[in-house]
C-alpha cells in the first residue's frame, strides 16, 4: 500500500473540493488544455508529421514510389492514434515528469463521474473506466453482431447473393476480430475494473493513469478495424487468424487489422499489469489470498496469461508488418521464410487467449451461483487451484490448432494429451458449481438464468472441445463448420453469457438503478433459444464437409444454412431487448438498493453507485466471501480498530 | 422449508437425458459414411468419445435440471442454503474420473493416429498441388490432372505442396485432411474402401476464390484404374506433344479449369470469365486475340471482364508457367476459342 494513488485515498477527503482546485482554463487556453479541443488539432498534426516523415524519407532515399500506401498506413496508424491520445491528455502527467517539470499535485479533478461528460475524457476512476469499457464493448458487440447477420444473409442460400468474396471475407474477419479483441477480452477487463478494487477493498487500481490510457487504446483499435472495411481495395480479409503468407498479399485494409491488433493488445497488457499489481499489493487488511472472491482469483490468473502470452501475438503481427514494409522474410516461403512459424507464434498467444476469454467468466459465474443459491462455493480452494492449473496447462496446448498444419509430427500426441487433460480442471469447476446449486435456495434472477445457461452451453462446448482435442476426430472436424459451432459454444454460450450475467448482476451497483427483470428474463430466453438453434446445427454440416469461411458452398447444405440464418436473425433481434432494457433502465429505472442480491462481497457493502473514493473507512476483511448460511458469518467489517499489516502470502 | 433430495428422481433424469442424447447421436448421420480404412478407425474414436460425452452430459444434466426444479424458491424467501463448504471425497472423484476418461480417449486416439499414418510397403504415390484456386494431382507417370483418381483398397500416399499460400486438402468422406504449405511438403495416407465420386474441398482460407476451390476424388476399381492409368500414360508418352495437345496439358496442370469454363478441355469452372467467349472479350478489350490471352494470363488485372472482380486471379502465372509452355497455352486457347 505504498503507491501514491493509494496514499491519497487514505487522507481525509473532506478538504478535497468537489471540482478540484483546477480552474478550467478559459479563452485560447482551452485549446491547449487536455481534452477534445486539443484532440482537434493534435490528431491532424501527428498525422501530418507521420505522413511527412515517410514521404520525405522515401523522397530523400529516392525510393519508388514515394507514396507507398502500405508504409504510410503503418506509420499513420501509429501516429494518428498517438496524436489523439496526446490531445486527450493521456500522457500529460508523465510528459511533465519526464521533462523535469514539477508535477501537478493530484487534485482528483479528473477522477470520478459527476456528469455524463466525465465518461468522455481521460478519467482515472476505476468505476468510470469500468463503465467506459462495458459501454464501448457492448457497442462493438452490436456492430460485430450486425456484421455477422450480414454474412448470414449471404449464407442463407448457396451461390453469390449480396457480397462479392472480398467483402464477404472482410465481414467474417471483422466480425471475429471485433468480437474477440474489442468485445470479450475488454468486457472482462471492464467488469473487473469496476468490481475488483471494490471486492478487495481498495480505493482504486494501482495505476489509475495507466488504467485510463489502457481504456482509450480500445476505441482506437475498434475504429481502426471498422475503417479498414471502407478502405479502397477491400477490408482486412485473411480471417482473424490472419495466416501468413496469405495476409502478406492482401489489400491495404489488412494493415488496419495488423495495427488494430497491436493497439488492442497493448491495452490488454497494460490492464493486466494493473490488475496484477492491484491484486498483489492493494488488498484490504485481512484479505488473504484464500479469502479473495473467485472473480479476483480469475482475474489474477487471467492477467498472468495476458502478460505472458499477448506479446506473442504482437510479435506475430510485427513480423508480418516487417515482411510487408521492410521486406524481411519471416514468413515468405520463397525467400526462406518459415510459414508454419507464424502459426506457432500466433497460437502461443491465441490459445491462452481462449482462457483469457473464459477464466474471468468462470469467476463471474462463481459469484452469481453462490449468491443466487444462498450457499458457499463448493470446494473453494480447488476452484482457485483449478484456475492455476488451467493457467499452467494453457501454455502447453497451443499446437492443437495445428494438428493438420504440417508441423512436426511428434508434437501431435503430447499436445493432444495436455489438451485433453485441461478438461479436468475445467470439469472440476462445472461439478463444483453443480454442488453449489445442490440443496441451495435458488433465485432465478436474470444473472442466474445466464449463469445456468452458461453451464449448459459450456458443457456442450467443452465436450466438443474434447472431440477436437482427439487428433483423429480433429483431422475430420478441423477448419469445418464444426469449429464454428465449437468456438461459439465456448465464446458465445460461454464467455458472452457470463458477460451478460455479470452485467445484470452488477448493473445496480454500476448505475445505481435496477433493470427490468421481466425484460431481462425475456432477453435470456430468446438469446438462449436463438443461440442453440443457430449454432447446434453447425456441428452437423461441419462434420459432413462444409468448410468454414466460405462465401459459397455445396448445394446439399442449402436447407440447413437457411435455417441457421433465420435463427441467427432471431438471435440478433434478442439483443435489442437487452439494449432497450439497459438504456431505458439507466435513465428511468427505480433506484437500486445498496445490496439487492444480499451478497456478502465488499462491493455490496457500499452505496449504489459507490462513492467516488469507494470507502469512507478502510474495510477489514474477517472471513471468506461465501459464508452464506453460516450464522453470524461476516466477510468484512467497517470501522474496525486500525488495520494490521496485510499478512504475506 | 427444507428439500430432501430424491436420488431416484436424479437417476431418472440422468437416464432420461442419456436416452435423448443417444437418440440424437444415432438418428442423425453426423459423419459421412466412411469410405476409407482410416475413416473406419476415426469413426471408432468418434463413437468412443460420443459415449464418453453422453455419460458426462448425463451426470451433469441430472443434478443441474434437478436442482433448478427442486431447489428453486420464491423471491421473498430470505433463507439460506446449508453451509456446505466441500467434500474431499467427491472432489477427488470428479477429478479422477474425468482424468481417466480423457486419458482413455488419448490412448485410443494415439493408436488410431499411428495406424492411420502407415502406408504399407508399396503405396501409390501422388503429388497434390494447391494453388489459388485449384487442386492438381501429379501421378508417377509425370502427368498432372485436375481430378484425383485412386484405385480402391490400396494405400495411397499423398505428398502435398502449395504454389502460393496455405491450402488445406480435405475429402470429407475419407475423413482425411492435411494443409498444403508453401516450401514444406506434407504427407497424408488414404486407403479408400468404397468406389465412388467424393468432393475435395479447400478448408484453409486462401483468398477470394477459396469457397470454390473444389475438386473431385474418384475411387475406381483396380481394373478401371489400371485402364485409365495406362491409357493416360500412353497418351502422355507420345512424342512431346506440341501445339494444342501440349496446351491442354498446361491448361490442366495449372488448374485453369477450376475457375474457367472451357468446353475444349471439358471444364466448367464459374469463378472466372467463360473462356469459350474469349473472342468476344478480346473484342471488348480492343486487342488481338493472342495478345489479349497472353496479357490476361501474365497480368490478369490489366483488363477485367465486365461483371468480374479485380484481384481474384493470381498474378503469379508469369513466374510459374515457363515461356514455351505459356506459348502452347496461348495457342491452345486461341485455337479453341469460339
Amino acid at each position: 500500500m505504498t503507491t501514491p494513488a493509494h496514499e491519497d485515498t487514505h487522507v481525509d477527503h473532506t478538504d478535497v473540493p468537489e471540482h478540484g482546485v483546477y480552474v478550467p482554463p478559459s479563452g485560447w487556453h482551452r485549446w491547449t488544455y487536455p481534452g477534445w479541443l486539443r484532440v482537434i488539432w493534435a490528431t491532424p498534426l501527428f498525422g501530418a508529421l507521420g505522413l511527412g516523415l515517410v514521404v520525405l524519407l522515401r523522397w530523400a532515399a529516392s525510393w519508388d514510389p514515394i507514396w507507398k500506401w502500405s508504409s504510410i498506413a503503418t506509420v499513420e496508424l501509429t501516429a494518428v492514434p498517438l496524436g489523439f491520445l496526446v490531445g486527450l491528455g493521456g500522457f500529460d502527467y508523465w510528459a511533465r515528469y519526464c521533462s523535469g517539470k514539477p508535477t501537478l499535485p493530484e487534485d482528483h479533478s479528473r477522477h470520478g463521474a459527476r456528469s455524463w461528460r466525465d465518461y468522455f475524457r481521460i478519467n482515472t476512476d476505476h468505476k468510470v473506466i469500468g463503465v467506459q469499457y462495458v459501454v464501448t464493448t457492448m457497442t462493438f458487440f452490436v456492430i460485430g453482431g450486425f456484421l455477422a447477420l450480414l454474412f448470414r444473409a449471404e449464407l442463407a442460400h448457396p451461390g453469390d447473393q449480396y457480397f462479392n468474396p472480398q467483402t464477404f471475407n472482410a465481414l467474417v474477419t471483422d466480425h471475429a476480430s471485433l468480437m474477440i479483441f474489442l468485445v470479450i477480452i475488454p468486457a472482462f477487463a471492464g467488469l473487473g475494473n469496476f468490481v475488483i478494487p471494490l471486492m478487495i477493498g481498495a480505493a482504486d487500481m494501482a495505476f489509475p493513469r495507466l488504467n485510463a490510457l489502457s481504456y482509450w487504446l480500445l476505441p482506437i483499435a475498434g475504429i481502426m478495424l471498422l475503417v479498414g472495411l471502407a478502405i479502397p481495395g477491400g477490408g482486412p480479409s485473411a480471417g482473424w487468424t490472419c495466416y501468413a503468407p496469405l495476409c502478406q498479399h492482401q489489400p491495404l485494409g489488412d494493415v488496419f487489422f495488423n495495427m488494430a491488433v497491436q493497439w488492442a493488445g497493448a491495452s490488454s497488457i497494460m490492464t493486466a499489469l494493473n490488475f496484477l499489481v492491484t491484486i498483489i499489493t492493494m488488498r484490504a487488511p485481512g484479505m488473504t489470498f484464500w479469502r479473495m472472491p473467485l472473480l479476483v482469483w480469475a482475474n489474477f490468473t487471467t492477467s498472468m496469461l495476458v502478460v505472458l502470452a499477448t506479446p506473442f501475438i504482437a510479435g506475430s503481427q510485427f513480423f508480418v508488418m516487417f515482411d510487408r514494409v521492410m521486406h524481411t522474410n519471416f514468413f515468405e516461403a520463397g525467400n526462406g521464410g518459415y510459414v508454419i512459424g507464424y502459426q506457432h507464434i500466433f497460437w502461443f498467444y491465441s490459445h491462452p487467449a481462449v482462457y483469457i476469454m473464459i477464466l474471468p467468466g468462470f469467476g463471474i459465474i462463481s459469484e452469481v451461483v453462490a449468491v443466487m443459491s444462498r450457499k458457499p462455493i463448493f470446494g473453494y480452494r480447488l476452484m482457485a487451484l483449478s484456475l492455476l492449473a488451467i493457467l499452467v496447462l494453457g501454455f502447453s496446448v497451443w499446437a492443437h490448432h495445428m494438428f493438420v498444419a504440417g508441423m512436426a509430427g511428434w508434437l501431435r500426441v503430447p499436445i493432444m494429451v495436455t489438451t485433453l487433460l485441461i478438461a479436468v480442471p475445467t470439469g472440476i469447476k462445472v461439478f463444483s458449481w453443480l454442488a453449489t446449486l445442490w440443496e441451495g435456495r435458488i433465485h432465478f434472477t436474470t444473472s442466474m438464468l445466464f449463469a445456468v445457461g452458461f453451464i449448459f452451453c459450456f458443457v456442450i462446448g467443452g465436450l466438443s472441445g474434447i472431440w477436437l482435442g482427439a487428433v483423429p476426430i480433429d483431422i475430420q472436424a478441423n477448419q469445418s463448420y464444426y469449429i464454428v459451432a465449437h468456438i461459439h459454444y465456448v465464446l458465445f454460450g460461454g464467455s458472452v453469457f457470463t458477460i451478460f450475467a455479470g452485467i445484470y448482476y452488477w448493473y445496480p451497483k454500476m448505475t445505481g438503478r435496477m433493470y427490468n427483470e421481466r425484460l431481462g428474463q425475456l432477453h435470456f430466453w430468446l438469446t438462449f433459444i436463438g443461440f442453440n438453434l443457430t449454432f447446434f446445427p453447425m456441428h452437423y454440416i461441419g462434420l459432413q464437409g462444409m468448410p468454414r469461411r466460405v462465401a459459397d458452398y455445396a448445394n446439399r447444405f442449402g436447407g440447413i444454412n437457411e435455417f441457421i440464418s433465420i435463427a441467427s436473425f432471431g438471435l440478433g433481434a434478442s439483443t435489442l431487448i437487452f439494449l432497450y432494457n439497459m438504456i431505458w433502465s439507466w435513465a428511468h429505472g427505480p433506484a437500486a438498493p445498496n445490496n439487492p442480491w444480499r451478497g456478502l462481497g465488499i462491493e455490496w457493502q457500499v452505496s449504489s453507485p459507490p462513492p467516488i473514493f469507494n470507502f469512507e473507512e478502510v474495510p477489514q476483511v474477517v472471513g471468506s466471501p461465501y459464508e452464506y448460511g453460516v450464522p453470524g458469518a461476516r466477510h468484512v467489517i467497517f470501522g474496525a480498530p486500525q488495520p494490521e499489516p496485510v499478512p504475506a502470502d | 422449508m427444507r428439500h430432501r433430495a430424491s436420488f431416484l428422481q436424479l437417476a431418472l433424469i440422468a437416464v432420461g437425458s442419456a436416452v435423448v442424447l443417444i437418440v440424437v447421436a444415432y438418428a442423425v448421420p453426423w459423419l459421412p459414411y466412411p469410405a476409407s480404412r482410416e475413416a473406419g478407425r476415426i469413426n471408432f474414436v468418434f463413437w468412443y468419445a460420443e459415449w464418453v460425452s453422453i455419460f458426462i452430459f448425463a451426470i451433469v444434466a441430472a443434478p443441474l435440471v434437478y436442482s433448478l426444479w427442486a431447489f428453486r424458491v420464491k423471491e421473498n424467501d430470505l433463507s439460506d442454503g446449508p453451509p456446505t463448504h466441500g467434500h474431499t471425497g467427491l472432489e477427488i472423484l470428479w477429478t479422477a474420473i474425468p482424468f481417466l476418461l480423457v486419458t482413455s480417449i488419448a490412448i485410443a486416439s494415439a493408436i488410431v493416429l499411428a495406424k492411420n499414418g502407415r502406408a504399407g510397403t508399396d503405396p501409390l504415390r501422388i503429388t497434390v498441388t494447391g494453388q489459388q484456386f485449384a487442386w492438381t494431382f501429379t501421378y508417377p507417370n509425370g502427368q498432372t490432372y485436375p481430378v484425383l483418381r485412386m484405385p480402391v483398397d490400396r494405400h495411397v500416399k499423398l505428398t502435398l505442396t502449395s504454389k502460393d499460400v496455405l491450402h488445406s486438402f480435405w475429402i470429407p468422406e475419407l475423413y482425411q485432411k492435411q494443409d498444403a504449405v508453401p516450401g514444406l511438403p506434407t504427407h497424408l495416407v488414404v486407403s479408400p474402401t468404397r468406389t465412388g465420386v467424393y468432393p475435395v474441398v479447400c478448408v484453409e482460407l486462401c483468398g477470394l476464390g477459396h469457397s470454390i476451390m473444389r475438386s473431385q476424388a474418384i475411387v475406381m476399381s483396380q481394373n478401371d484404374y489400371d485402364a485409365w492409368y495406362s491409357g493416360a500414360t500412353k497418351a502422355a508418352s507420345k512424342p512431346a506433344p506440341g501445339g494444342a495437345a501440349g496446351g491442354l496439358a498446361v491448361f490442366n496442370g495449372n488448374g485453369c479449369g477450376a475457375c474457367h469454363t472451357f468446353s475444349a478441355a471439358h471444364s466448367t469452372g464459374k469463378v472466372g470469365p467463360d473462356l469459350d467467349k474469349l473472342k468476344q472479350e478480346a473484342a471488348g478489350a480492343h486487342q488481338p486475340l493472342d495478345a489479349f490471352i497472353r496479357q490476361s494470363i501474365v497480368d490478369p488485372n490489366a483488363y477485367i471482364a465486365p461483371g468480374y472482380q479485380k484481384g481474384v486471379m493470381p498474378p503469379t502465372f508469369a513466374q510459374t508457367i515457363p515461356g514455351p509452355k505459356l506459348d502452347q497455352l496461348v495457342q491452345y486457347l486461341a485455337s479453341n476459342a469460339k
